[in-house]
């Protein structure tokens, strides 16, 4: 039994349109999920929902992504499932986005597993972004067998390992929750790496010449949150790590092997 | 001596900064498969680099996970006169004896981030008054505490007090032979420290450990050392001899570990308030003087110093021997 989690925080129309696009991908897995749970982060406008698969849960205040998907895991801890699985609203999923997600977790004896990440758009920054591996993860080195960390709009654990590590809920925006997670997560499991589980994700440049401003905010927002993580993890924030990307995602060959 | 931060003379070189561009660069152009886009896209590259380099958030905060160690030198002196160790050898004058506040004010800031506060010294329970109220802040903030002492001066009333507390003594033993005693420690206090060790196991029960040294001059007494542990069911912890100004000598050649230093995980403070992330520090060189004091300034302030996250870089790989020692591993093991 598998459950997917959707933290939202809706404010504009494109949010509206994004969370649309990503519920019709999901709506097309060629494995549907068990649960859909769409955790509301007390959106300041109305919209409406029209997939009758998606259980909408919606928070009375706002508190970060890190609260609505603990929500979200405690619903599906609650129903017994056997993997968990999270995205953002402004993701598109591949059609076989959860069968590779939750297969290579049912194989393997990774206790979380992260997807291969590509940008939607097709401007300049998208295309950074895309060789960057700004949201593709990272690799953990010198192996590149497991992942250093992966970020929570293309991940997933099994049941088990969430409920023992939940996202931390003093992270108040997207940033950063998940790099924690994901440290904390790895003094005890794996994180690997499903190239094959693909998603887009719409960073929502409008163009080249108009998103330097959107470019800038976006990486000063994850110097904030690096700023936050770096004193918290003295052991596991230095290991040697390579951010994901298309030419460097099957390198490891993954499984390991007797996996 | 008091050591002055003299920002300047230890900021980072522009080498080291061409050196750490590059490292971000050449990688990421091999990653360009438009080589027309170069130029656009490493200017890109450029504004993501710097502004990880020079963004100064709003809020650099702090926050809990409980993976530091705050170990405090409360003083370098010593009744004991052991050749293992110089500590004792430059007492701190009276003057450079920092008020106890301080460390506790530090305590108060760091406490959501440590596992663990570690006593040492010197010999702590000179200062037993300090000790105590190290003790009583340290449970009030869920912290437990490790004191380091020679046993000499534990007291009944001491050891009561701290098993109220609930923390843990850690005794050093490196001989149970009374004449060698006098040879490692420079004193002729076997019999005193072994009541106090009885003492101490029947006070704390299984809070009390011994610690050994391992070097060439303790290396045929260890095994008694740890028989008498087994006997009185109390945890033995062997260290490797490490070279803080002392005239021992290595048991063998000290080989280079294959793991790394703990660079962020230790903040280490001195007797007189100076912060160091290592009692090693002297040997790098951007290292030599300290990040701060915590009698002038935050101990945030001084961790969040861009030459504490450049010295942090460097422990990474500079592969002393004293990484070796118990406050490089995330949690001292002890034989069961």
């Amino acid at each position: 039994m598998s459950v997917l989690i959707i933290p939202c925080h809706i404010k504009t129309d494109w949010d509206v349109n994004c969370l649309n696009r990503l519920l019709y991908s999901v709506k097309e897995q060629t494995r549907p999920f068990d649960s859909v749970y769409l955790v509301d982060d007390a959106s300041p406008i109305k919209y409406p929902l029209n997939f009758r698969f998606v259980k909408q849960i919606k928070l009375p205040q706002n508190g970060g992504p890190a609260k609505a998907r603990n929500v979200g895991i405690e619903l599906a801890l609650g129903q017994n499932s056997e993997t968990i699985l999270f995205t953002d609203h402004d993701c598109i999923l591949d059609q076989s986005w959860h069968e590779q997600m939750s297969g290579f977790l049912a194989k393997t004896s990774f206790g979380a597993v992260g997807g291969m990440t590509y940008s939607w758009g097709e401007t300049l920054f998208d295309y950074y972004h895309e060789i960057n591996g700004t949201l593709c993860g990272k690799w953990l080195l010198p192996e590149k067998k497991e992942l250093w960390y992966m970020p929570a709009l293309n991940f997933g654990m099994k049941a088990d390992v969430a409920k023992e590590f939940i996202f931390d809920e003093r992270f108040p925006t997207a940033a950063g929750e998940d790099v924690d997670i994901c440290l904390r997560l790895r003094s005890k499991y794996r994180i690997g790496f499903c190239a094959k589980a693909k998603l887009w994700h719409d960073y929502g440049y409008r163009s080249t010449w108009t998103g330097l401003k959107r470019f800038v905010r976006l990486f000063m927002k994850y110097k904030s949150s690096s700023a936050t993580l770096y004193e918290g993890h003295t052991v596991l924030l230095w290991d040697a790590s390579e951010s994901i990307y298309q030419g460097n995602a099957y390198e490891p060959h993954l499984p390991a092997k007797g996996e | 001596m008091s050591l002055i931060y003299r920002r300047k003379a230890n900021e980072p070189s522009l080498t080291h900064f061409l050196y750490d561009y590059y490292g971000e660069i050449a990688p990421f152009v091999k990653r360009i498969d438009r080589k027309w886009l170069i130029p656009p896209l490493v200017a890109l590259k450029t504004i993501e680099w710097s502004i990880y380099r020079w963004y100064r958030t709003p809020i650099r905060r702090f926050y809990g996970v409980k993976g530091n160690e705050l170990i405090f030198m409360i003083t370098r002196r010593c009744n004991d006169r052991c050749p293992k160790c110089g500590i004792w050898e430059h007492p701190e004058p009276v003057s450079q004896h920092m008020p106890v506040a301080h460390f506790l004010n530090c305590l108060n800031r760091l406490h959501e981030n440590l596992y663990q506060v570690t006593l040492t010294g010197g010999e702590p329970f000179t200062y037993a008054e300090d000790v105590i109220l190290i003790a009583r802040e340290a449970r009030k903030l869920n912290v437990p505490m490790v004191v380091v002492t020679n046993g000499v001066l534990i007291t009944e009333s001491v050891l009561r007090v701290y098993h109220e507390l609930r923390h843990i003594l850690v005794i050093s033993v490196d001989t149970m032979d009374k004449d060698r005693w006098r040879l490692f420690r420079g004193r002729n206090h076997f019999d005193l420290v072994m009541n106090n060790i009885r003492l101490a196991r029947a006070i704390l029960g299984k809070s009390l450990r011994i610690q050994s040294v391992l070097a060439r001059e303790s290396e045929a007494d260890i095994p008694a050392v740890k028989a008498y542990c087994e006997a009185h069911d109390i945890s033995h912890n062997v260290q490797p001899y490490m070279d803080f100004g002392g005239h021992w000598n290595s048991a063998g050649k000290v080989q280079a570990a294959n793991f790394a230093c703990a660079a962020r995980k230790n903040i280490c403070i001195y007797p007189n308030g100076d912060v160091v992330k290592c009692f090693d520090h002297h040997r790098i060189p951007l290292a030599k003087e300290p990040l701060g004091n915590i009698a002038k300034e935050d101990i945030i302030t001084i961790l969040c110093k861009k030459r504490a996250t450049e010295v942090s870089k460097i422990m990474k790989t500079c592969n002393f021997p004293c990484k070796q020692l118990a406050c490089n591993i995330p949690t001292v093991t002890y034989n069961p």
